[in-house]
């Protein structure tokens, strides 16, 4: 593969494998021989050896369309990401500081209300959240942690420095897409393994089991389920592999109820029994048609009485959301300082919040070079990207921040960086982010790296899967065993 | 534990499952069959659409009875519930459904054979690539029932797995077995009586019997022989009455009331205490329609009884298990 690696330019972008067009990075430099090593017949081999691998295994997301739903393999790209694991590991101090801030700032809008007080953040930024919830007032959840299962997305910029895109506090997916990807590498590149020191990602349905059987201290064994929302969601396989891998009882809305003394039952073919702990892959509004949204054919009517009398764990708690908020991101930088007493160590992407009237003045000013979000949506819908947009886009966001200030954020447009990738029979650099997972209950854990998701198309920064994106394993490269050589 | 929806899940699985590798069998008996037959026997494609009991299915969509058709019917039909294709779909979905607690390789062996199989559909027509197919899924369907058999904890989920395993094949079993009154029929062609040892042999192996019809019951093959061993050998694991006693075995590990176990030994008794050989030969399909209506009431009362009991659950009270 020497001559596809020898018309590689990621130039002008950061790229996580190389330094320059030719030179690898010393965390990657094993990796990158080894590509180039590999004969181009063999390399293409491989890739279709992956992609048999995948369709076997089942590895499937769910496209919604108006033809109804679609089963598609998972899209995976061969050549790995490579981070160093010294770099890893102030990233993961810096995951750990966010979460746990993040879970005291929760714990807080719920009850004593300190941060709006003392004025580090407004009341009203905080209720206009969608994730507020008012049923949760007063509550303390196991260990004061709302947040149990977060899947953040970090972006690297041109200067080379990892920043958080946001917090995903709801239902954070994507974890299962993790495990399988290693699972791919090492069937189809096992010999890789014996070249560098790789972090191993597979303690991670553990690490969740005894996460989400620490919800319930009380108990020697609880009872741990995960809740679907069925075979049509789109992370089906995921749940239903989470729950393979880490013994979770899977199950649905219908097969639980709740029972007259605010206990959660589950209906077995021996009649009853009780369920402790529940991770959920349901939203708020459909989990209680009592509490949140009547019409919801998923939830479980009373489940949030049963929380609220601590007969049953759920995570992620309820009304965690609050602080998964465009606008509520600008804070956390105030919020870490506030709550641990600590410099933040993983910053920020440089946030303008237009309710402020000289930073508004600074974003009407500058329009066409930022990225406007709104303060409650996701997945990219609602947003203004600045410079790949029309001047009548630009005048249309003009107006939608002037108003409604308070509803806006913006940002200056990130230029992510690449990874050699294979596409269209060639090596080609592609932008990419990464979603590392935190688990918090009595003790935080993070993934080694996480999942990393790639733009396919050139150019393009969109990454989701929905819409064309990729995903690659994603390694971290232990450098000081590296150093020493390994073997 | 296990959930009542699991229950059904896997019980189905494994219905579905019994149900493609018979289907599968049944139809490359029955083109080996038709390879030494002349064409005019009572005997000819859509016997086995016959056997499926789903003539009006068939003629609603099919204007002629031929070899393309019927095949296509039989295996790649995603409106016949009891195609190979539909069974064979149906069985990806539960699996899909129970992936928590059934052995990991399952989902992708199973996976792996629907997918083998949808993209051998364009090549069904060719007699060569379909049995080489259908040679394909029984030998998938072998593997996972392998792996059921040496990686799933004896726990609920292979009792339901048993079960209908041993409902299905039963019910299987006794729809081939109605053909017998066409091959003992007093006013049967002489072309047919000519024939008689190639399709008493051709029944044996579209049930997977021949061999052990040989060893074990006589190394002739004669219909009253033939009919004997299907219905009531007690160690052929795929006679009439070994099926009716394994659902017995598996319906007793299960927790719950009696009612069913005792519907369910009184089926496989009066079985066992039917005389064969004495069954007169016009009546054969109505002794194995009943077997079918008993087990089709059987089934009834195992949905009832572990998938939707009745339990008030407003009224719910009690204590968890453990």
């Amino acid at each position: 593969m020497n001559q596809e690696w020898s018309c590689y330019n990621p130039q002008p972008f950061h790229d996580e494998l190389m330094l320059a067009c030719q030179e690898s990075r010393p965390h990657s430099r094993k990796l990158v021989d080894y590509l180039k090593d590999l004969s181009r017949a063999e390399f293409c081999h491989r890739v279709a050896e992956s992609e048999r691998v995948i369709r076997e295994m089942g590895i499937t997301f769910t496209i919604y369309s108006d033809a109804g739903n679609i089963d598609r393999a998972w899209p995976f790209d061969l050549i790995p990401r490579a981070i160093s694991g010294s770099e890893w590991s102030r990233t993961e101090t810096g995951l750990k500081q966010r979460i746990r801030a993040l879970n005291s700032f929760i714990q807080d809008v719920y009850n004593e209300r300190r941060a709006i007080r003392d004025g580090i953040i407004p009341e009203d930024v905080v209720m206009q959240s969608k994730g507020y919830r008012e049923a949760c007032v007063g509550m303390t959840p196991p260990h004061g942690v709302w947040a149990n299962i977060c899947g953040s997305d970090l972006v690297r910029h041109s200067d080379g420095v990892m920043y958080v895109l946001e917090d995903n506090l709801r239902v954070p997916s994507g974890v299962a897409y993790m495990l399988e990807n290693r699972r791919i590498t090492k069937r189809v590149l096992p010999d890789i393994f014996n070249l560098l020191p790789i972090s191993p990602v597979s303690p991670y349905p553990e690490q969740l089991y005894t996460m989400l059987a620490s919800l319930r201290p009380d108990l020697e064994q609880p009872t741990i389920a995960l809740l679907t929302p069925g075979i049509y969601n789109s992370a089906y396989f995921e749940h239903a592999y989470l729950a393979q891998q880490a013994g979770l009882v899977l199950l649905e809305g219908a097969d639980l109820m709740v029972g007259k003394d605010n206990y959660v039952y589950m209906k077995t073919i021996q009649g009853p029994e009780r369920v402790d702990v529940i991770y959920r892959r349901i939203d708020d509004d459909f989990i209680d048609p009592e509490v949140f949204r009547k019409d919801s054919m998923l939830g479980i009517p009373g489940i949030m009485r049963a929380w609220r009398e601590g007969k049953v764990a759920i995570a992620n708690a309820p009304g965690c959301g609050v602080a998964d908020d465009k606008v509520i991101y600008a804070y956390v930088p105030d919020l870490i300082r506030y709550f641990l007493n600590e410099e933040p160590s993983l910053p920020n992407v440089p946030t303008w919040v237009c309710r402020k009237p000289e930073e508004r003045a600074y974003v009407l000013e500058h329009l066409p070079e930022l990225v406007v979000k709104p303060a409650n949506e996701s997945g990219g819908y609602g947003m203004l990207v600045g410079p790949h947009s029309s001047p009548e886009k630009v005048e249309e966001f003009r107006q939608l921040i002037q108003e409604n200030p308070n509803n806006y954020i913006a940002q200056p447009t990130l230029s992510l960086s690449v990874n050699p990738t294979w596409c269209d029979d060639k090596i080609a650099a592609r932008h990419l982010d990464l979603r590392p997972f935190i688990l918090s209950g009595k003790d935080i854990y993070v993934t080694p790296g996480g999942l990393t998701r790639v733009a396919m198309v050139e150019g393009s920064l969109v990454v989701n899967s929905s819409q064309g994106g990729g995903s690659k394993d994603t390694w971290i490269v232990d450098d000081q065993a590296w150093e020493g050589g390994v073997q | 534990m296990m959930l009542s929806r699991v229950a059904e899940r896997v019980y189905w699985m494994a219905r579905y499952l019994e149900r493609a590798d018979n289907t599968a069998r049944l139809i490359s008996a029955h083109t080996m069959l038709l390879m030494d037959l002349p064409e005019t026997l009572e005997f000819d494609w859509f016997t086995p659409v016959v056997i499926f009991n789903a003539e009006e299915q068939y003629t609603k969509n099919y204007p002629e009875i031929n070899e393309e058709n019927v095949m296509r019917f039989l295996i790649a039909d995603r409106d016949n519930p009891s195609s190979l294709l539909g069974s064979f779909a149906n069985v990806r979905e539960n699996v899909r459904t129970s992936l928590d607690l059934l052995p990991e390789v399952i989902w992708e062996q199973v996976n792996q054979t629907y997918l083998q199989l949808q993209a051998a559909l364009p090549s069904l027509s060719s007699r060569h690539s379909r049995q080489r197919v259908l040679r394909e899924v029984m030998a998938a369907c072998q593997r996972i029932r392998g792996v059921l058999e040496n990686h799933l904890s004896r726990d609920h989920a292979f009792d339901f797995i048993q079960i209908g395993k041993h409902v299905e094949r039963a019910d299987m079993t006794s729809r081939t077995l109605e053909m017998t009154s066409l091959l003992l029929a007093e006013d049967r062609s002489h072309a047919l009586r000519r024939y008689e040892s190639i399709l008493w042999a051709s029944l044996l192996s579209a049930l997977g019997a021949q061999q052990m019809y040989l060893r074990h019951k006589n190394s002739r093959v004669i219909a009253r022989d033939v009919l004997e061993f299907l219905c009531q050998d007690l160690k052929f694991p795929r006679s009439l009455l070994y099926s009716l006693t394994g659902v017995n075995f598996y319906l007793a590990r299960l927790p719950g009331p009696d009612q069913v176990r005792a519907r369910s030994s009184r089926i496989a008794e009066q079985f066992a205490q039917q005389e064969i050989s004495a069954i007169p030969v016009d009546q054969i399909h109505w002794f194995m329609d009943r077997l079918q209506a008993d087990l089709t009431v059987l089934h009834g009362e195992i949905a009832h009884t572990w998938f939707y009991p009745e339990t008030d659950f407003s009224q719910l009270q009690v204590q968890a298990q453990s």
